[in-house]
């Protein structure tokens, strides 16, 4: 028997706040917000090398831990930094950064621990997201937005890591 | 002038990046909202939720310890909330199929993947503006229809087939 579901319309809807003429046109809008985030957006790479900077750190207590004593809890820390960075590097002008760091994230997500080779690949993510800022690549990097995550993912295949792990 | 006028929305940004609040909140400005606030954990946002009465909440997925999942399913479920039926979205750098699904039974109105982009964000808030959707209450969910959702999406598909 299918299960009752009660249907409701609630008096409070946010359209009643919001008039559909008057306002600037989608373009006007959308040109005035990036105006309105020029400065913060300007700001990102200041900020970002100083967690980048966090991530790198993390990494290298990584490395003095002994291998056994990598817990989940560890691996989750990085996964969580490398998860901010893929947020907020294509959000602030640097796609490359997401990319990267999207690539970290599949391969740290879920695991319980790093053995020699997987310390391996997450230096390797770690040093490419250093180097983007250090070479100051920002927006579409054209052929290297393309090329750079297929071989993130050849380099996690060889862990055994690739794609859709999750799924 | 002819596009959607977004100036009365009093919008509740939660979010626990500071840059990520900026940015959000200097989008929303550019599109002529004023009345902002913002907060940086879960818990925070359903405390400011009674506070400032927002039409509409912007929430990070993952802010550790506590997450906007839970947030959505206190303030959908829970029997103190203030405004169960405010529209949420539900911001995330997760994109995973099964994260979208599991956003959506928790009873988030849109997902907005990060990186963010001034015209993803226009484009959310004209989706909720124009959401009617009626809420539905069945055993274990209570949030806007999730089949209606499902319809509008392959209304497509199903002219073709008749």
């Amino acid at each position: 028997m299918a299960e009752k579901a009660e249907f409701i319309r609630p008096r409070r809807h946010i359209s009643q706040k919001v008039s559909k003429t008057g306002g600037p046109s989608p373009e006007h809008a959308i040109v005035k917000a990036l105006n309105a985030a020029e400065d913060i957006i300007s700001g990102y790479q200041g900020w970002a090398v100083d967690d980048m900077e966090k991530l790198w750190l993390t990494f290298l207590g990584f490395v003095d831990t002994d291998q056994g004593k990598i817990t989940e809890e560890h691996v989750l820390t990085m996964y969580n930094l490398s998860h901010e960075a893929r947020g907020q590097g294509g959000s602030f002008g640097f796609p490359l950064i997401t990319l990267i760091a999207d690539s970290l994230c599949k391969f740290l997500d879920g695991r319980g621990g790093l053995t020699t080779m997987d310390l391996e690949i997450v230096r390797i993510h770690i040093l490419a997201l250093k180097a983007v800022f250090r070479q100051n690549l920002k927006g579409d990097c054209g052929a290297l937005s393309r090329e750079i995550p297929n071989l993130l993912l050849a380099l996690r295949n060889k862990a055994g890591i690739g794609e859709n792990h999750h799924q | 002038m002819s596009g959607y006028d977004f100036q009365n929305l009093r919008v509740l940004i939660a979010d626990d990046s500071r840059q990520i609040r900026a940015l959000l909140k200097s989008f929303l400005s550019g599109f002529g909202i004023k009345n902002i606030s913002e907060v940086s954990d879960a818990d925070e946002a359903f405390i400011e939720m009674s506070n400032f009465d927002p039409d509409l909440v912007i929430i990070d997925w993952n802010m550790p310890p506590t997450n906007g999942l839970d947030f959505v399913e206190k303030v959908r479920l829970g029997e103190n909330s203030p405004n169960p039926y405010v529209p949420i979205i539900m911001l995330t750098g997760f994109t995973e199929l099964f994260r979208v699904k599991r956003a959506r039974d928790a009873g988030i109105s849109a997902f907005l993947a990060k990186p963010l982009s001034a015209q993803s964000l226009y484009k959310r808030l004209i989706a909720v503006v124009d959401d009617n959707r009626p809420f539905v209450r069945i055993k274990n969910y209570f949030g806007p229809d999730r089949r209606a959702a499902r319809r509008t999406q392959f209304m497509g598909v199903e002219r073709r087939g008749q």
